[in-house]
Parts: structure tokens; sequence; C-alpha cells
């Protein structure tokens, strides 16, 4: 849901980096209280989370590095320190500190009746916030300069939308692990991209897809033994992106492949069309037969297009002779005056 | 300090040799994210070769998991060309799917072998001196070491061959094409390159480690100079001083090589990120106050130079004629002073002739907006310094 508003700010990225860097806030949390209470880890992961994403913020408006460079480097850098931690706990005469490395990888199955709540909290929440704020985040989405002339605030929008996506995804890390959350914040919504140009639809649509991949995967991997939860999801929903992007009627694959087949056939046939057009003006009577052989030099000519022709009645047969109608005749005419008019 | 410590070391000095070269080109050219979908989708690359070869470090491995890699680009590029999606899009599809896919073929089929998904993204560093390479019965050192050593004597010798065509397709794409250079090429060896390196160091330092590996030093190294060259050498000093202060710093905690050598490329960052001499945070924020500064002072001089009658130039009334605080007017006020811009007499401040003249170069300047006036001011004046 949440991701959409990632994918329309080019920020998609940022899930994969936020959800590496929460990896130091949650051994951090852990080294403090020594316990290993999934609310605290999940707070110190929110912490961290955010402390990467806002000097991802200062590296990019500060300095000449670049967005990319950016993210990776925050990426890899917190994932590294918390990875420090998480071993040096290990070392650590702690018998609470197995299953930290669950977040990594992430497991469902491990999910017990309070996390669930937790997480139907927080996804309410977001929607509230999220209907409270539709305009202005909406505003704030595409036309930054304008919602800044309007009197929003846009600072403070931007750190909510950003802040919501970070508690997103730390809470999405205990279900599928670090590293495929990435793909939970983006496939739904890059599918949903493709279906519609309506924000609110799209929002909609990425959150129907995100729990549709969720459902699906985690019924897949309950099917068959040994088989993660995350992966099977993400495959699931990379499986909807495949989907949209081939069936899509509007921006898929396959149906621009087919409109773009269509017109040159379209334009194939004018060609043909307007060929014959110039052979039959040298003759007084525009229904003049002619031998189709003459045609068979002619780049545009086919069988095929000279069926069609005969389909919409712009040519009649005559055994191996063809002749142009008066209603061919005049459709080649005015074809050739619209192109005319659109050149001047 | 023993041999072990001592094979440890240098292994982790060549792989951050050998990523901080293909990491400045991805950096310059925007492509650093790559190099992270590279490490997490080779996964499958590895266990299909595993399945083939069932050891984790014959040479077939390292080939698929690099073609892997290169597919990798290939489809990002492909999605990124129906333009359904950004580019950004495309990497955060991609190389989850692969990814997924490399765990479920590890689930499924070699839960039993020796090759886990920790092992691949995190990698054990303390382990690589006991994997030696026997050739014909005599230990001539930990396999790693060969391999990467291997990998990083292609890279340099790739780098040297193909140096101007890199640079020029990576600063002028179009110039490079129309030299007669294939971008493409160029692009795609890039490609190969770093996902060989990162197949080569991944069973050393992890996945997650490469990408820092090949970003860090890079990263930290272009705040630094612009020089292509110093670039390259400096990320290369980089990485090698972070593996080997990095090794002492886990050698101490008893922790993760891999984690801190990484911490110390961050706290390297850290450090150039705010200390860096023209590009660091400290540097832009001193470099943004004394700009604000300067605009201040010359909105007062100009002023001074609208405004002849002397209520208008009272020291109190300026103060609330532009609507500053008693602070900044002051230090405003001090800095023209100073600069023997302004007298003030009796509470009231005049331009001197010198601010006069400045105050009119700057109007000149503002109104033409050229460039060459500026130059002459630079040598006159501390404003447009630097």
């Amino acid at each position: 849901m949440l991701g959409s508003f990632a994918v329309l700010r080019k920020q998609s990225l940022l899930g994969d980096a936020i959800s590496h860097a929460a990896l130091p806030g949650i051994a951090i949390a852990f080294l403090l209280t020594g316990a290993k209470e999934s609310n605290t880890l999940l707070l110190g992961a929110l912490v961290s989370g955010l402390i990467g994403t806002f000097w991802i913020r200062g590296i990019i408006t500060k300095t000449h590095l670049k967005s990319d460079t950016a993210l990776g480097l925050i990426l890899s850098l917190f994932f590294g320190f918390g990875m420090l931690l998480l071993t040096f706990i290990q070392k650590q005469p702690n018998a609470n500190q197995a299953g930290l490395d669950k977040y990594l990888f992430g497991q469902a199955a491990t999910l017990v009746e309070s996390d669930v709540w937790l997480m139907a909290i927080v996804t309410g929440l977001c929607l509230i916030v999220l209907l409270l704020f539709w305009k202005e985040f909406k505003i704030l989405l595409f036309d930054k300069d304008y919602a800044n002339t309007l009197g929003f605030n846009t600072k403070t929008i931007d750190i909510l939308i950003t802040s919501f996506i970070v508690l997103a995804i730390v809470l999405g890390l205990q279900t599928v692990g670090v590293v495929l959350m990435s793909a939970m914040l983006l496939a739904p919504a890059a599918a949903a991209r493709q279906w519609t140009n309506s924000l609110s639809m799209m929002v909609f649509l990425a959150a129907l897809f995100g729990a549709f991949s969720g459902v699906f995967g985690t019924a897949i991997s309950a099917a068959q033994n040994n088989l993660s939860t995350g992966p099977v999801i993400v495959i699931v929903a990379s499986v909807f992106v495949m989907f949209s992007f081939i069936f899509s009627p509007n921006r898929g694959l396959l149906f621009r492949q087919i409109r773009f087949i269509k017109n040159r056939r379209d334009l194939e046939l004018h060609k043909t069309l307007s060929f014959m057009f110039n052979i039959a003006k040298t003759h007084e009577n525009i229904s003049h037969p002619h031998t189709i052989k003459i045609l068979n030099n002619f780049q545009g000519y086919t069988k095929g297009t000279l069926k069609k022709l005969v389909d919409k009645n712009y040519v009649t047969l005559n055994g191996n002779m063809w002749s142009l109608t008066q209603e061919g005749f005049e459709t080649v005419s005015n074809l050739y005056n619209q192109q005319l008019k659109k050149d001047e | 300090m023993s041999s072990a410590q001592l094979e440890i070391q240098l292994i982790a000095s060549l792989v951050a040799i050998a990523c901080a070269i293909p990491g400045t080109f991805l950096v310059l050219r925007k492509m650093a994210m790559i190099s992270d979908a590279i490490s997490h989708s080779i996964l499958p690359g590895i266990v299909v070769g595993f399945f083939i070869t069932q050891d984790l470090n014959s040479p077939l491995l390292i080939v698929l998991a690099a073609l892997t890699g290169v597919i990798t680009v290939v489809l990002v590029e492909q999605i990124q060309k129906t333009g359904l999606v950004k580019e950004d899009t495309a990497i955060g599809l991609v190389f989850p799917a692969l990814f997924s896919i490399g765990v479920i073929m590890i689930a499924k089929n070699a839960n039993d072998v020796h090759l886990d998904v920790d092992a691949v993204l995190l990698g054990e560093l303390a382990f690589a001196p006991f994997d030696r390479l026997l050739i014909s019965g005599v230990d001539v050192g930990p396999k790693s070491l060969w391999i990467i050593g291997i990998i990083l004597l292609i890279t340099i010798g790739l780098l040297f061959a193909f140096f101007k065509e890199l640079k020029l397709s990576t600063f002028d794409a179009g110039l490079a094409a129309s030299l007669g250079f294939s971008p493409v090429a160029i692009h795609y060896g890039l490609m190969t390159v770093s996902s060989v390196t990162t197949v080569g160091a991944f069973d050393a330092v992890g996945a997650i480690l490469v990408v820092a590996l090949m970003i860090a030093p890079a990263a930290s190294a272009y705040l630094l100079t612009t020089d292509l060259k110093k670039m390259l050498f400096l990320s290369m000093f980089f990485g090698v001083f972070s593996a080997i202060s990095g090794y002492w710093v886990a050698h101490w905690l008893d922790a993760s090589i891999a984690g801190s050598i990484t911490t110390m490329l961050g706290l390297l960052f850290l450090v150039v990120y705010l200390f860096a001499p023209s590009k660091g945070l400290i540097a832009v924020m001193y470099r943004e106050k004394q700009q604000k500064i300067e605009v201040s002072l010359l909105t007062f001089l100009l002023h001074l130079k609208n405004h002849t009658e002397e209520n208008e130039r009272h020291v109190n009334h300026l103060r609330e004629h532009i609507n500053w605080q008693k602070i900044r007017a002051k230090t405003v006020v001090d800095l023209a002073l100073k600069n023997n811009m302004v007298t003030i007499d009796n509470h009231i401040v005049s331009l001197t002739k010198k601010g006069d003249e400045f105050t009119s170069q700057a109007i000149d300047y503002i109104i033409t907006n050229e460039d060459a006036q500026i130059e002459d001011m630079k040598d006159d004046f501390f404003l447009f310094r630097g």
C-alpha cells in the first residue's frame, strides 16, 4: 500500500536500504535490554531505519553523491555493522540470543498472536493517516513545488510518509525478512501501476495484490514442506508483476505489441491502396481493371492486404485482374488529403 | 601475528582492491545499486553450479554465478526498456525474485549439504585459510587467496587495457560511441567484471561486504577528489586500510570479520563525509553560512546605496527596515566595517568609495549576469571568492 508512494516517488530501493539498515537497531535494542521482546526490537529497528533514511537524505542533498550510491552505501554499511553486533552478541553469554537472525530471512510461521495484533493495529493506523492526509500526499507526490506554494508544510508530510514506509518495512521484516522486504514493498505497487492511472485505484489494487500474494504464498509454502514463506510470497508477487506487465490492457506488452502490429498492417494497407490509386488515376474510368502482376513489385503488397481491401469493398477482384471501386477511390483521395492537411 | 592471520589480512586486502576498481566506475556511472542486485541474484547461479559440481570452489560456480549476474543486468535493462517502470523499481523487482528462487532451490534440494544462505550472504573470512589449495600435494596457500588473486590480476589487466575506453564511456557515452567504442560492450564488460568479483569474493567475505567494499571506498574517494586516477588509488587505499583495521577490530571484539570491516568502512566514510575539505558536510555548511552572510552584506550595501536620506541610514532603523535579528545585523555591519565598505558616523551608516564601487559592480553583475565581470570582482573583493 505504502509501496505505491515509494514507487511513484522513485524511491523504490529505499525499502531495500531501510530493511538492511534496521538490523543494527535490532541488535542494539537487544544489547541494551538483553531480552528478545519483539516490541523493543521493532522499536530499535524503527529508530535505526529512520536514521538510515535521513542519512541517505543528507548524503543526497549535501554532497554530490547520487542517490543510488547513498542507498548502496547506507545499506551495506548498516548491515555490516548489524552483522558485527550480531556476531558480537553471539559470543555473549546470554541464552536469549538465539533466533535473532530470524529477522534476516523472516519466518511467518514464527509469528505469535500478539505480533499479528500489532501488525493489524499499525496497518489500521496507516490507513487512517493515509485517508486523513490523502490530499496532501497526493499533491506532494505529483507536484512538490505546488504543494509548497499552497502552504503545505512539505517537509512534515515528507517525513510522515517516510516514517510510515519505514514502519511498514520494519513490521514486514518479521514475515519475509530483510532481503525480500523490498520486493514486498515494490512488486504489488509496480503491478498495480500497470492497471490504472489513478492514485486511489493504484493504492487499492496494490493492497489487494499484496494481500493475495501473501495468502497464496503462505498457502503454497504450507502445502510443501521445507519451503520458507518469504521467498514463496515474493515469487508469487513477482508472477503478479509479470502477468501485469504482459496483460494489462493499456500499458501491457502484449496489447502494445498487438497495437503495433495492427498499426503496421494499416499502414501497409494504405500503401497498397494509394499505389493502386496512383495507377487508377491515369485512367479515365477509375474502375478500369489491371493485372495483379503489376502489384508484385510493390513492397506493401501481400495477398492478405488485397483480400482485406476486397473485404472492405475498396477493390473488386476479377480473375487475375483488380479494379478500384468508387468507394475505394474516394477513400484513398481523402486519405491523401488528410495527410496533406497534416503536413501543413 | 600467525601465518593464518597474515593470510586473512592478505585476502581481505586483495578483495578490497579487486572490489574498489569496478566499484569506482559503478559509483561514477550511477549504478551502485546494481552491485547490490548482482550480489543477491548470483545465488541461483551458485546453487545450480553447486548441484552440477558438488564443490563450492569450482571455477564453474564462478562462471555460472557471473552469468546470473549478467542476466540480472540484462533483465533489469529489458524491464526498464519497456517503459513500464523506472530503473530502480526494475532493480528492486528482479533481484528479490532471483534471490527467492535461489533460496527455494536450496531449501528444496540442498538442505543437508554445506551450503546455506548465511554462508553466501555473510561469508566467513576466518575460515578462509583452512581451505587450502593443494597442487600435487604441496600446500601453496588458501584457495580463496588464489581465486581472488587471479580475479584481481584479470581486473587490473582489463583496467590497464581499456582505461581510456572506460573513462570515456563513463563520462561521455555519446562521444565514446561516436569515436567507435561500443559503450554497450564496455557496459557489459564492466558488469561481467563486477559479477565475477562479487562471486570470487562472496565466499571469502560475503555478499553484503562485497557491496560495501565496492561502494563505500569509491564514494569516500569521490568526496575527496575529482580526478579518476586519484579516485581509483584512494578507493583502493581506503579498501585496504579498512580491511586490515577491520580485521584487528574483529580480533579484538571477537566478532565477525566481514561485519567489522564494513563498520570500519562506515566510520571512514563518516569521517570523510563530515570533514572532506570541499565537499564534506561541515565544509558545505560553513560555505552555506558564509554565502548567507555575504548575500546579507550585499543586501545591506544595496540598501545604503538606494537611500541617501539620513534617517534611512540610521543604525537602528536599518535593523527594522531589512528585518534582521540583532546579532545578524551586527555581524553584517561589522563585516562591512572591517572591509572598509562603510563608515559609521554618529549612528549614520554611509558607504565609502570602495563600498560604492563594489555595490555598483555587484548590481552590474546581477543585471547582466556575465561571468567576465565576476572574474574581476573575485580579485578585488572577498565576496565571490571560492
